[in-house]
Parts: C-alpha cells; structure tokens; sequence
C-alpha cells in the first residue's frame, strides 16, 4: 500500500526517509538485513554446492576449504545450505504477512467502515483467530492443509490475519472520528474519496510499522514448524530443519545445528531493531505533535 | 426589496441523554443544550453568537450545519428542510456553506500538505483548473497574510495561529456563500486578528457573504456584526442589531456580559452572584432567574418567552429601561 497522495521528492524525504535515517540501532539492522537479502539474492551464484547434493562420504565434516561451514549427516554443504535457507526464510517470511496484512486490513477497513451487523459478524471471526496462539493456529492449519512451503506460508499467514484485522479496526474508528474526516464530509467530499484521502493514509503507518515487526516473527514460527516437523519438507533447506537434523549430533558435530541458529538468531535481532526503529520513526505516539 | 432567507430555525431543540453506555447503561438523565430556538438568517447577515462556554453556541451552529440533527423543531436551508435535501441540493450545500472548526488543527488531515487542504474544496467543486491551482493557493494564502511558502507544510508544522488561519483560508477556498467561524480569532496576535476581522469584515460588507460568528469577545462582536444573538443556557435571551443591543441592553444578562467585556482573551463569564444551574436539572421559571440581580417572584414561576420589544427580541418578563 502506498500513500495516497502524490507527494514531491522533498517531502517524500522528509517524512519517510530522514525520521528512519535518524534511528541508529535500525540503521545497524537494516545493514544487517541487507546482508542476508544479498546472500539470498545470490545464492545461486555465491553457493559453493548444490544445497541438497547429498555425498555421504563426505557427511559430518567440520568447516574445511571444500566446504567452508562443513556438513550435515548427508554430507550437504552446510554454507549453500545456509544461503538457500535464508532465501526461503526471508520469503515466508515477508510473503505471510504481506497476504496476513492483505486479508487482515482489508477485514478491519470492512467492519471499522461498514459497521452494523458486518463489523459485528467480522470482529467475531477475527476473535475466534486471536483465541489461539500464533504457533498453535499455525499447527492447527499445517495439520489441515498438510506439509510444504506454500501451505506453509498460507498457515503463517492465517495466523496473522486476526491481529492486523484487530488493529486496522480500531485504527479506523479512531480515525474516523477525527474532526478532519467530519470536516471533508461537510466540504461534500465523497465517501470513496474520505477513505482513500483522509482515512487510509493515517492508518497505513501503524500497520506497515506492525507488518514489519512480524516478519521476524514468522520467520521464528516458520522455523519453529520447520523444527518440529510439521513445515517444509526435507531435504528443502531449510534453518529449522537443519537445526532439528543436527540435534542428534550436537556433541560431535555442534557446527550442523550450530550454523544455521546462529544465522536465525542474527535475522531475528537484526529485524527487530529495524522493526522498533520503525516503530519509534512512525509510530504516531513516539511522534512529536 | 425583502432579502432572501437563508437559515430558518423553528424552535430548534437540542437533548443529550447522559451517561448512556451500550444497550443497558442507565441514563444519568438529558442535558437540554438547546431549547427551543428560532432564528432566521437572510442573505448577507452577520451574526455574532455570544455566550457563557457551554451556553450552546456550537451546538446551534453544528444543527445548522446538518453536523447534528434536532431533536425536535426544523432548521430549513432556504425553503427546504436540512435533514432532507436530495444529493444535489446536499452537494449544493457542501459548497455554500463552509465551517470554520473552534479546533482549526484537528479539522485538517495531518497527512496532507497545506497545499492540497486549500485545493480540496477547489478540486472537489471544480472551482478552478488545475493549472491555477498552485497560483490560487498563493492568493488565498496571502489573505490570510501568510507566505506562499507555508503551501508546502504540514499542518503539524504550523504554529496556533497559523493553522487557524489556514483553516479560515480554506473556508474561503470554496467560495461559500454562508460562512460559519467558532471562536476563529481567539488567541490570534492583535495585528493578525485585526487583518482576519478586516477579511470577513470585507466578504460580509462586499462580497454579500452571509456570517454566523461564535465568539466570546463582545468587542470583535460589534465591530464584526450587524446584529447579535446572546444564549444562555441553550435559549437566546436577547438578539437584534448589535450596536443597538451593546448600547443598550435590555436583558440583565446582557448587561452581566458586558460587565465582563474589558478582559481580552479570557473566555466570557458575566460576573453575577449564583451558581449557573445545571443544564441536565433547569430550574422552573426563568432560568436566569438565581443569577439576575433584577429578578422577582414572577420570574421564578413562569418562563419568559422571547418577545419582539421595539426592533429587538428579549426574553425577559422585566426587561431593563433604554437608557436616554
Ligand atoms: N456530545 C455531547 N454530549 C453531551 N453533552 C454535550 C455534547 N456536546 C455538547 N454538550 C453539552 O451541551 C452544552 C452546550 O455545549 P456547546 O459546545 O454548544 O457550548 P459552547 O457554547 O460552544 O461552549 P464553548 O464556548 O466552551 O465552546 C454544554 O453543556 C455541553 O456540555
Ligand atoms: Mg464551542
């Protein structure tokens, strides 16, 4: 979603681009970030194997020059592995919650706009969704929908629908009884053009601000799933498939399991202080008057 | 040659029920913050409400706007009754009639540049091409004596003053016909209110513009408006010319008001004895009654009724003498 109006390049770098450049920690993030988004980009150029090229005389080996991170009990290469990891993570992530945020905006402007029965009707979808743990509905709808990465990314988002729809709700209302929505009314403005004026670009930045927070949490329940068995399917790689194929050898070979949690738990930190530096450049309480 | 009539309010009435939270809150009773008022505007009026905070005067002017509907009575727009005008005639009115918000910062989206607040009204009535509309925010800009530049702003990076001027020139960007202010020139520097009373002052004189003024300084009242409405505690007690009405009030409540009047900025209090009484429990009589100083036993009883007393209107069983 973009701002809805046309704004000149100046003001465009006023209000989006110096308030982010000015929050260091997310600076350090974003660098981070942008680390892995070039790995993943070029995974299929930088990675040194095929990332499940399985060579069982080769299994189990520490970091050497022919495989610079070692390799698993299948004798895959752990540092393509790590790449192509990054890749599906970085894209289940981002890809479940932009359709969460989708479906969950689109829900919370019906029922916030529309009101009634339908708001009534909505919220209560939306509580049955938010009744459960993110992790547990996700679960839930893998054990419906059945293993791989695109049912995956359907679950992750699933899960997500109930808080944006939540949140965009009451952003709405809160909005919609701004003096300035009633004010465009009384200037005859049309509805249509009250929600796409003044309605959506003053709720659109506590969402984005919320989207991008979440992204580093889908990736931790992706993995999460992936962990336990009920996400992607081997031998796709994948960080939390290869940190559960390492646990049976985390005495002799620590790097298998130790490779990609360190590369998780990095993405993770990395995306949450982009998330709050987000957070405290847009959020409209952290925002001087 | 009569002049056209604008507003018309028949004894317009406005009630809040109190308290009432969800399908089962109990209601902690009705605060009358009308009652029954009648009022009509002709083209090319000026109006001053005036009035103690709280005595109704936004409420009055929120019913005439179609913001709130009555809860009893009729305010027509022209011949036709506000609460049920067609698409065009609705349309009509969005552009004839413009608001100017007591909040002039809340009544503008935070997201928009100036530039596109002072065009909306434009855009939306197709009022000027696209191409002058740069040049045409200029000018309105200019009115209301601030730079070009500020176009390019936000309202949150507007000073007070700045932004109620802003909201003035957007009321002026629709090229109304009615123009309706709340308190839009409190707390503005002397010279810069001084420049925004001589703009409306122009538009009413000049232009035939047609102006409901909310304001608590008796003195921007009579240099503003021809004539003047005094409300108290949702009734007007006393209406008519201005200068007729300030020179000699017939209303002891008036004349409280005027009492008052040498404090600049601070909002209006008559300074009369008494407790106001509470607009949800009015008293029975005249409401003024246990702050008059003239009051009697007659007006404990009955309520006056506003009654036409030479070229004026005073609702008061024992209105002052003119003085010669
Ligand atoms: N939405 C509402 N619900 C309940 N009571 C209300 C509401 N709006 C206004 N009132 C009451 O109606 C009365 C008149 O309010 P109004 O805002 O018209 O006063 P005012 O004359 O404009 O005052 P001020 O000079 O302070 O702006 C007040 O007693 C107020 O408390
Ligand atoms: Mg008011």
């Amino acid at each position: 979603m973009s701002d809805a109006t046309p704004m000149p390049a100046s003001a465009w770098r006023r209000r989006f681009l110096t308030p982010i450049a000015r929050q260091r920690t997310a600076m350090v993030g974003l660098a981070i970030l942008a680390v892995y988004v070039v790995g993943a980009l070029l995974a299929p150029w930088i990675a040194s194997h095929d990332p499940t090229a399985q060579d069982l005389m080769a299994a189990l080996q520490g970091p050497s020059a022919q495989h610079w991170l070692g390799t698993d009990s299948f004798g895959q290469d752990l540092y393509s592995r790590l790449l192509y990891g990054a890749r599906l993570a970085l894209v289940i992530g981002f890809a479940s919650v932009a359709l969460g945020l989708v479906v969950g905006v689109a829900i919370g402007l019906a029922a916030g706009l529309i009101g009634g029965r339908t708001e009534w009707l909505l919220m209560r979808i939306t509580d049955g969704l938010l009744a459960f743990p993110e992790l547990i509905l996700a679960m839930a709808f893998m054990a419906v929908l059945g293993l791989g990465t695109e049912n995956l990314v359907y679950a992750l988002a699933l899960s997500f629908v109930g808080p944006f729809a939540r949140m965009t709700r009451s952003d709405v209302l809160q909005v919609k009884s701004q003096p300035y929505i009633e004010a465009a009314r009384l200037m005859g403005v049309p509805t249509a053009a009250v929600i796409w004026r003044h309605v959506l670009p003053n709720v659109v930045s506590p969402i984005l601000v919320q989207g991008g927070m979440r992204v580093s949490i889908a990736i931790l329940l992706e993995s999460g799933l992936s962990f336990l068995g009920i996400g992607v399917v081997p031998p796709t790689p994948d960080w939390g498939l290869m940190i559960a194929e390492g646990r049976a050898f985390i005495t002799m070979a620590p790097w298998i399991s130790g490779v990609p949690g360190l590369a998780l738990a990095i993405l993770l930190v990395a995306l949450n202080l982009v998330g709050d530096g987000l957070r405290d450049a847009f959020d409209p309480s952290t925002q001087r008057e | 040659m009569e002049r056209q009539t604008v507003f018309t309010l028949l004894d317009v009435e406005r009630t809040y029920e109190l308290g009432k939270a969800g399908w089962f809150g109990k209601s902690r009773g009705r605060l009358k913050a009308l009652d029954g008022v009648r009022l009509e505007l002709r083209r090319g009026d000026s109006l001053a409400l005036v009035g103690e905070s709280g005595s109704g005067k936004s409420t009055l002017v929120r019913i005439m706007l179609g913001l709130e509907p009555a809860s009893d009575g009729r305010v027509l727009y022209g011949q036709h009754d506000l609460g049920q005008l067609d698409p065009a005639a609705r349309k009509r009115f969005a552009r004839e009639v413009a608001f100017i918000y007591q909040n002039a910062r809340g009544s503008m989206n935070p997201r928009l540049r100036i530039a596109d607040i002072l065009a909306e009204p434009i855009r939306l009535h197709r009022l000027r091409p696209e191409a002058e509309m740069t040049g045409r925010v200029a000018e309105l800009l200019a009115r209301v004596g601030l730079p070009a530049e500020m176009a390019e702003r936000f309202p949150n990076e507007l000073s007070g003053g700045q932004i109620r001027r802003v909201a003035i020139a957007r009321a002026l960007a629709a090229e109304p016909q009615v123009i309706m202010a709340d308190e839009s020139v409190a707390g503005l520097d002397v010279s810069v209110q001084a420049q925004v009373l001589n703009l409306l002052r122009d538009l009413c004189r000049e232009g035939g513009i047609t102006l409901v003024f909310i304001t608590h300084d008796l003195g921007v009242a009579s240099y503003l408006c021809e004539r003047i409405a005094v409300l108290y505690l949702g009734r007007i007690v006393e209406q008519g010319p201005t200068g007729a009405i300030l020179g000699n009030p017939r209303h002891p409540y008036t004349r409280g008001l005027m009492q008052a009047f040498p404090k600049f900025g601070a909002p209006l209090t008559a300074p009369l004895k008494g407790e106001i009484p509470s607009p949800v429990n009015l008293p029975q009589g005249c409401r003024f009654a246990g702050r008059c100083p003239e009051a009697r036993d007659a007006c404990r009883e009955t309520d006056p009724v506003l009654a036409e007393q030479a070229g004026r209107q005073v609702a008061c069983h024992f209105p002052l003498e003119v003085a010669q």
